[in-house]
């Protein structure tokens, strides 16, 4: 990856990623899809958050250096501003490579007055994770997040697309086992919903 | 009837608090599964409005919003006309629509209700948005968690299309218009309106200058061109405003100075019913508590009215707060978005504005100096305080960073954080006080609310 973002001359902004550099990787479905989504717009560069959710959902639910690369590479911006872009929003899985389902416990004013911290404390000892980290296994990532704007169903979590709320510890523990027998990834399946969403029932 | 009489009947109508129920407007088919498909909200009396919007003067529906009163319900409570009147009438470029549905404002939940379940609602009024002020395009920024909403809005608007409600030359009469929607990807910030349009451009979610450094967005937006951009519920109003005529609107909430038509506010905290309620402006905020069938869990202590951005008052104040814009300033408050938690008497405010601290901290953009290091600066003392280890004179201190911060922020994230904060200082010093004092908080809390990291 490093080469991508070294300097073509001193002093010189990074070069234009090149072709024969990157490894493409969007399906073709998702190539068809991305042109949908630029035309929604006047500008490609409009169409970076767009393009770094499907990036998301191509890539498996990690934002690597190559799907930056890619998505950067395909509408026509530097590496480093898509990465930007990638790293300044909370729901880019960019630094990380986050678990096959993302427990998103919204530990904010309503749901810190409603018992938030005691279901945290509940899912860092029955994970052995805290926030931001993903068990050993791969299976799950916890992430303590900012009002989820559900407050009338405090204490509530985001798992992929769905909320629940309000959880108390057994429905939690239910819910981690549904979610072990799950065969999809949530995040995945979530970057899913969010590209399909955005895009007209003919541009599908 | 003697003079004395008609003084005391014009005493009881202005001065004492009177009953009013909830008045549902917007939400008044909101339970309604149909009202989310077309043929339902046909059947309600749907896109008559549009079709009535088509045959007016464009400039008759632009005033209309001015003589309906209908102000912003995003947060700041702006005359919705300042935006409308200000596009420009002869058009040179593109003029784009933008609906801010980046809900993020802790206790808010009113937009996410209004996408699910209505709809139908914000496209048709972002329709007559788009005849009125010349619009090309309309984007929907909606946040990332709201799949439901997106999803419904997503139908909504495939049907629309199917129908020739958005489109070409739609129901032949000549406008164009479209309506895309875009994702956010998890920052509050991107709900201040020039986040939002760097956001849309595809960049960091950093707010831009604003006026007088700056023009205002009706004249360069988005893509540096005149954009008119609104909340999901000031959206939602107009077909109301257009079918019913703005005299009608504006007889609502005739009882405040200055606030018209009606406001959904979603209660949350310590109460019996949470939910979003609609009520016409100029009803109590006791009222409100009321329909949410009052307080849990002891008695009522504190009240945020309007989104956790907006300063806590005491029950003696809830007891005599009037919900309008001007009318919240009289107990030192604030409608903002609606979100009116309710926290009973084991209640600590030192964790409350710990938390609501810790949030400003989170999601400041990291662009100006005051927030992004007050932020952080505001929530190691509540942290150290909270922990026990609060030392002499922090009180003092906290108040002086987020005086710091207040007013000298780049953008208005700065004094939401600053304002709850000076705000739970004001009216609960003692609290704060004797836990620098004792180490402990003063007030028995329930266990659930022990927790802090
Ligand atoms: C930090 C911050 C966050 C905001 N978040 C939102 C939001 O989530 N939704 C919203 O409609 N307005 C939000 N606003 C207000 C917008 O900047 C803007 O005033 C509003 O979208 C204008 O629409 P209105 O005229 O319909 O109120 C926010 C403002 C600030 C400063
Ligand atoms: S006040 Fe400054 S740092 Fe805070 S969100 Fe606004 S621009 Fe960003
Ligand atoms: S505080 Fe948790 S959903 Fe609002």
């Amino acid at each position: 990856m490093s080469e991508l973002i070294t300097l073509s001359k001193s002093n010189q902004r990074p070069a234009q990623l090149r072709q024969e550099d990157l490894k493409l990787q969007f399906s073709e479905r998702g190539v068809k899809e991305l042109d949908a989504l630029i035309s929604h717009y006047p500008n490609k560069k409009a169409c970076i958050l767009p393009g770094l959710w499907l990036a998301q959902r191509e890539y498996g639910g990690f934002l690597s250096g190559d799907a930056i690369a890619e998505v950067a590479f395909r509408l026509d911006r530097h590496f480093a501003e898509v990465e930007g872009v990638a790293t300044f929003y909370s729901l880019y899985n960019a630094v990380h490579k986050p678990g096959k389902h993302k427990i998103e416990v919204c530990t904010c004013l309503c749901c810190h007055l409603n018992g938030a911290w005691n279901l945290r404390d509940h899912l860092v000892k029955k994970l052995g994770i805290r926030h931001g980290e993903t068990t050993s296994d791969g299976m799950f990532t916890l992430e303590e997040v900012e009002c989820l704007n559900t407050c009338d169903r405090a204490p509530a979590i985001q798992v992929g697309s769905n909320y629940y709320g309000p959880v108390n510890e057994q429905q939690m523990d239910e819910l981690l086992d549904t979610l072990r027998k799950t065969e999809e990834s949530t995040v995945v399946q979530y970057a899913a919903d969010v590209v399909k969403v955005q895009l007209r029932k003919n541009e599908v | 009837m003697s003079r004395l009489d008609s003084a005391v009947i014009g005493l009881g109508r202005s001065k004492l608090p009177f009953s009013m129920a909830e008045y549902k407007l917007l939400l008044e088919h909101s339970k309604d599964p149909t009202f989310r498909t077309l043929d339902g909200y046909k059947a309600k009396g749907g896109y008559t409005a549009l079709t009535k919007a088509l045959t007016m003067e464009r400039s008759a529906i632009v005033d209309s919003v001015k003589a309906a009163g209908l102000r912003g319900r995003g947060g700041a409570g702006a005359p919705a006309f300042l935006k409308w009147g200000g596009m420009p009438k002869e058009k040179k470029t593109n003029h784009y629509l933008i609906c801010n549905a980046d809900e993020g404002e802790p206790g808010t939940f009113k937009d996410k209700e209004l996408l699910e379940n209505c709809p139908f609602l914000l496209i048709e009024g972002m329709t007559i948005g788009g005849f009125a002020v010349q619009g090309d395009v309309g984007y929907i920024y909606i946040r990332a968690e709201y799949m439901d909403g997106a999803k419904a809005v997503r139908n909504a608007l495939d049907e629309a299309y199917a129908a020739n409600l958005l489109g070409k030359d739609i129901l032949g009469s000549g406008l164009n218009f479209d309506i895309e929607i875009h994702m956010g990807a998890g920052s509050y910030e991107c709900g201040e309106e020039t986040a939002l349009m760097s956001s849309l451009m595809g960049e960091r979610g950093m707010p831009r200058l604003k006026f007088p450094s700056a023009p205002f967005p009706v004249v360069s937006g988005v893509f540096e061109k005149p954009t008119l951009i609104h909340n999901v519920e000031s959206y939602s109003n107009m077909p109301f405003i257009v079918n019913n005529g703005a005299e009608w609107f504006a007889s609502l909430g005739a009882s405040t100075k200055n606030s018209r038509g009606t406001k959904i506010f979603s209660v949350s905290g310590h109460v019996n019913k949470p939910g979003n309620y609609e009520v016409e402006f100029g009803t109590p905020l006791r009222e409100l508590l009321e329909l949410a069938g009052g307080i849990r869990g002891g008695k009522l202590k504190a009240c945020i009215p309007g989104g956790s951005s907006v300063p806590v008052i005491t029950a003696e104040d809830v007891d005599r707060a009037i919900l309008g814009y001007e009318e919240m300033g009289e107990v030192k408050s604030m409608v903002g978005s609606g979100g009116c938690m309710f926290f009973n008497e084991h209640t600590d405010m030192v964790k409350l504005a710990w938390r609501s601290a810790l949030f400003y901290a989170n999601e400041s953009c990291g662009k100006c100096t005051p927030c992004r290091e007050g932020t952080r600066w505001m929530v190691q003392i509540l942290e150290r305080i909270c922990r026990g280890d609060g030392r002499p004179g922090d009180v003092e201190l906290l108040k002086q960073v987020a005086s710091q911060i207040d007013g000298r922020s780049f953008c208005p994230l700065g004094d939401a954080a600053a304002w709850p904060v000076l705000a739970a200082i004001r009216v609960f010093p003692q609290e704060f006080e004797y836990f620098v004092e004792h180490g402990k908080s003063m007030v028995d809390s329930i266990p659930s609310l022990i927790g802090v990291p």
